[in-house]
C-alpha cells in the first residue's frame, strides 16, 4: 500500500478516534439511558394521568346530566311543544355544573331547543352518537334498559364531550355538551412539566456522565503526561497512587517501571562514564612516556643521517611513529575531553583571514590552497580550536581530494554568521560514505588498514564547530568534481566566555 | 648565536626529564636538573639559573607552589609544562606568576623556541625612558620605578609594559600582544595576556582593582593610558 493511500484513511481513523473518544461515548449512553427512562415514565405518568383526569370528568358531568334529567322529565307533557322542550334544557343545563343541554324530538323537527342555541345545536351532534342513542337494544337478563346513555369526545372549538340518551323510549333525545377546555389545559400543563423533567434529566444525566468520565479521565491523562515525560527522558516522574482501584494498580504498575527504567539508565551511563574515564585516563598516562620519547626523537632524527644504513630506517620508524602515536593520543583526549564536556572556549575576537592565512602560512600549504578570504571580518572564536578544525579540513581536502583546494570565507549577515567553506578538486566523496565522515575512526576504505590520520580529525574538528554553537557539513560539489565541507559558525558567541574581565 | 643560557628543569619523571635534559643540550642550554620541587627550589638558590622549565604535577609542593615561591624574591622567567591546554592548570599556572607554558607532550624545537623567545624578553634596547604620572620606565637600564622605588617585574612583565608604552594611548589586541611580548604564532593563548596584564596592574597601579594606567578597552584589548 502507498502512502498516498493511507494518508486519508489515517485522518479519517483519527477522526473517529475522537468521536469514540471515552468521554463522548460515556455522555451518549448516559444520555441514552436517561432518555429512555425519563420518557417511558414521562409517558405512562401523562397517559394515566390523562385517563383519569378525563373519566373523572366525564363521570361527574354525565351523573349530573342524568340526575337532572331525571329530576326534571316529569314536568315534560306527552306531546310536548317546541317550548317544553326549550325550558326542559335550560332547566337541566341549569343544574350547577357548567355544561349545556340540546334536546331533540322528531316530531318537531325544526325546533331548536338548546340552553344556549348560539352556540349548540342539533347539528353539532355526531351521527355516530345519535345513531348509537336512538338505537334501542335488545333487552335481558344483563340488559334490563332498552336505551342507555352514551357518549362521546369531539372537537367543537376546543374539546367537548357530547353525552345523549333518549328521555322516555318514545319520546324527545337529550344531549349534553361538556367543556374539556380546563382539563385539556391541565394535561397540557403535566405534559410541559414532564417535558421539562425529561430535559433537566437529560442535562443530569450529562453532567453526571462528565464527572463520572473526569473520574476516569483524569488519572488516565495524568498517567499519559506522565508517560509523555518519562519519554522525554524525566526518569524521575512518578505518579501519586491514591486508592486501590484499577487506575491505582495501573499508576503503581507505571511507577515501578519508572523505577525500573531509570535505574538501567543509572547503570548505563554509569557505566558509559567509566569507560570515558578509562580512556582518558589511559590517554593521560600514554602521555608520560609519550613526551620522554617526544624529548628524544628531535635527537635522533638530527642523528639518523650519519646512521649505519641498516639502522637509519628503525630509528625513521621510530620517530615517525612517535609522532603519530603523540598525534594520535592527543587527539584522543581531545575527543575525552568533549566527551566528558570539558573542553573549553577560550575565545578572543579575531579576524578570519588572519586566522585562516596562519593556519596555512604554519604548514607551509601555501602553494597548494586557494584562499578567497576578505579582511575584515570579526569573530569571537578560540583561535586554537578554530586553528584544529581549519587544519583538518584542509588537511583532509589536500590528502584525499588534492590541489586546487579552494577556502572561502563570506559573512552570512542575516544569520549573523561567518561562513568558511573548502572544497578540493578531488573524486568526491560516495554517497554511502557521506553520513559517516565525521564518525570516529570510520574508514571509508576497509581494506585500508592504517592511514596517515588518526581518523579523529573531521570527528574532533566537528566536535570544536559545535562548541563554538556552528557545524560542519559534509556534501559534493553539485557541479563537477570534488566534495565541499562547509563550516559555519557564529560571529559572537553567546555565552561570551571570553577573556573579557570585571572591568 | 645567544650566549649559552643555564636552565633548570625541575620535572618529576626520570624518562621525561632525561629526554628533555638531553634535547634541550643539544639545542645550546646548560641544564641542570631536579626531580621535585624542594630539590629544585633548591637547585635555584645555589645555582642561580637564567629561566627555569617547570612541571606542574610534582610530587611534594606542586609546580604552582614552587612557582609561587621563587616569585616572592625572584623574577627570573618560568615556563610550565602542563597536561592540558584548556584545563585549570594554565589559568592557576599562570596567576601564580608563570611567564608561558608548554603542553605535554612538547616537540624539544617548540620548547626551546618559546625559552629563547622569554629569555629575550629580558634584552636591553637602546632608547630612552619615559614616565607614565610616578611610573618612569627607564628602557636603556631595563627598569621601572613607580615613586621612585625600583619595581621588580618579570621579563615578560616588562616586555608587556615597554611594548604598551610604546605606543601609549593606542589599544593593541590581545593577539597582537601574544604576537610582539610571547612571539607566538597567531594562535596565541589569550589567557596568557590577561594573567600578565593581572600581575603587571598588581605592580604598577595604585588601586590595581581600578587601574587608571592599563585599561581594558571592551572587545578590543588593552592600552596604556599617558597621565592626565
Amino acid at each position: 500500500m502507498t502512502d498516498q493511500q493511507t494518508a486519508p484513511r489515517r485522518a479519517r481513523s483519527a477522526s473517529w478516534r475522537r468521536l469514540s473518544s471515552l468521554r463522548v461515548r460515556l455522555i451518549a449512553v448516559f444520555a441514552a439511558v436517561a432518555l429512555v427512562t425519563a420518557v417511558s415514565a414521562s409517558g405512562i405518568a401523562y397517559w394515566l394521568n390523562r385517563d383519569a383526569v378525563l373519566k373523572r370528568a366525564q363521570n361527574s358531568a354525565l351523573n349530573d346530566f342524568r340526575d337532572s334529567l331525571t329530576r326534571n322529565v316529569g314536568q315534560l307533557p306527552l306531546q310536548p311543544s317546541c317550548q317544553d322542550l326549550k325550558s326542559l334544557a335550560s332547566q337541566v343545563a341549569s343544574s350547577g355544573l357548567a355544561y349545556d343541554v340540546v334536546v331533540v324530538d322528531d316530531s318537531v323537527p325544526e325546533c331548536t331547543a338548546s340552553s344556549d342555541p348560539a352556540m349548540f345545536t342539533a347539528r353539532q351532534i355526531p351521527a355516530a352518537l345519535a345513531a348509537a342513542v336512538n338505537g334501542p337494544r335488545e333487552t335481558g337478563p344483563g340488559n334490563p334498559y332498552e336505551y342507555h346513555l352514551y357518549w362521546q369526545r369531539v372537537n367543537l372549538a376546543g374539546p367537548y364531550l357530547v353525552g345523549g340518551t333518549k328521555v322516555v323510549p318514545t319520546g324527545p333525545t337529550a344531549y349534553v355538551f361538556k367543556s374539556l377546555q380546563n382539563e385539556r389545559a391541565d394535561l397540557n400543563t403535566l405534559g410541559v412539566s414532564l417535558a421539562v423533567a425529561t430535559l433537566l434529566a437529560l442535562v443530569g444525566s450529562a453532567l453526571l456522565a462528565q464527572a463520572a468520565s473526569a473520574t476516569v479521565l483524569r488519572p488516565v491523562r495524568r498517567l499519559g503526561d506522565a508517560a509523555r515525560r518519562l519519554g522525554e527522558g524525566e526518569l524521575d516522574t512518578r505518579l501519586d497512587v491514591e486508592g486501590n482501584d484499577e487506575l491505582a494498580e495501573l499508576a503503581r504498575t507505571f511507577n515501578r517501571t519508572a523505577e525500573s527504567l531509570s535505574e538501567q539508565v543509572a547503570e548505563l551511563s554509569a557505566r558509559e562514564a567509566q569507560s570515558r574515564r578509562f580512556v582518558a585516563d589511559m590517554s593521560h598516562e600514554l602521555r608520560t612516556p609519550l613526551t620522554a620519547m617526544t624529548a628524544v626523537t628531535d635527537i635522533l632524527e638530527d642523528e639518523a643521517d650519519a646512521l649505519d644504513p641498516m639502522i637509519e630506517p628503525a630509528v625513521r620508524i621510530v620517530v615517525s611513529e612517535t609522532r603519530r602515536l603523540s598525534n594520535l593520543v592527543e587527539n584522543l583526549m581531545e575527543v575525552t575531553r568533549f566527551d566528558a564536556g570539558t573542553a573549553k572556549l577560550v575565545a578572543d575576537e579575531v579576524d578570519m583571514a588572519d586566522l585562516i592565512m596562519s593556519c596555512i602560512d604554519g604548514r607551509a600549504w601555501y602553494d597548494a590552497v586557494e584562499l578567497d578570504a576578505p579582511r575584515g571580518i570579526l569573530a569571537v572564536v578560540d583561535p586554537r580550536r578554530l586553528d584544529v578544525v581549519l587544519a583538518n579540513l584542509i588537511g583532509n581536502a589536500l590528502k584525499h581530494g588534492g590541489s586546487p583546494v579552494k577556502v572561502k570565507v563570506r559573512q552570512d549577515d542575516e544569520a549573523h554568521t561567518v561562513v568558511v567553506s573548502v572544497s578540493d578538486g578531488g573524486p568526491g566523496i560516495p554517497e554511502d560514505v557521506l553520513p559517516h565522515v565525521f564518525d570516529r575512526f570510520y574508514k571509508a576504505d576497509k581494506g585500508r588498514a592504517r592511514s596517515e590520520g588518526s581518523g579523529l580529525g573531521l570527528s574532533i574538528a566537528e566536535a570544536n564547530a559545535r562548541i563554538h554553537g556552528g557545524d560542519i557539513t559534509a556534501a559534493n560539489n553539485p557541479d563537477g568534481a570534488g566534495a565541499v565541507f562547509t563550516l559555519t559558525l557564529p560571529l559572537t558567541q553567546p555565552p561570551a566566555p571570553g577573556p573579557e574581565e570585571a572591568r | 648565536m645567544t650566549p649559552v643560557s643555564f636552565l633548570l628543569l625541575i620535572e618529576d619523571d626520570d624518562a621525561i626529564r632525561t629526554g628533555l635534559e638531553l634535547a634541550l643540550t643539544r639545542q645550546g642550554h646548560r641544564v641542570a636538573a631536579a626531580a621535585s620541587g624542594e630539590d629544585g627550589l633548591r637547585l635555584f638558590k645555589e645555582q642561580r639559573p637564567d629561566l627555569i622549565v617547570l612541571d606542574v604535577m610534582l610530587p611534594g609542593i606542586d609546580g604552582f607552589e614552587v612557582c609561587r615561591r621563587i616569585r616572592r624574591t625572584d623574577q627570573l622567567p618560568i615556563i610550565l609544562l602542563t597536561a592540558r591546554s584548556d584545563d585549570i592548570d594554565v589559568v592557576v599556572g599562570l596567576e601564580s606568576g608563570a611567564d608561558d607554558y608548554v603542553v605535554k607532550p612538547v616537540q624539544p624545537r617548540v620548547l626551546d623556541a618559546r625559552i629563547r623567545a622569554v629569555l629575550r624578553r629580558g634584552e636591553r634596547e637602546s632608547s630612552d625612558s619615559s614616565a607614565y604620572g610616578g611610573l618612569v620606565i627607564d628602557r636603556s637600564a631595563m627598569t621601572v620605578t613607580k615613586d621612585g622605588q625600583d619595581l621588580q617585574l618579570t621579563p615578560t612583565e616588562l616586555r608587556l609594559l615597554l611594548e604598551l608604552s610604546r605606543r601609549p594611548g593606542q589599544a593593541l589586541s590581545r593577539q597582537q600582544l601574544l604576537r610582539l611580548v610571547w612571539e607566538h604564532d597567531y594562535l596565541g593563548d589569550s589567557r596568557l595576556v590577561d594573567a600578565c596584564v593581572q600581575r603587571l596592574r598588581a605592580k604598577v597601579e595604585d588601586v590595581p582593582s581600578a587601574p587608571t594606567l592599563i585599561r581594558t578597552v571592551r572587545g578590543v584589548g588593552y592600552r596604556l593610558d599617558p597621565p592626565a
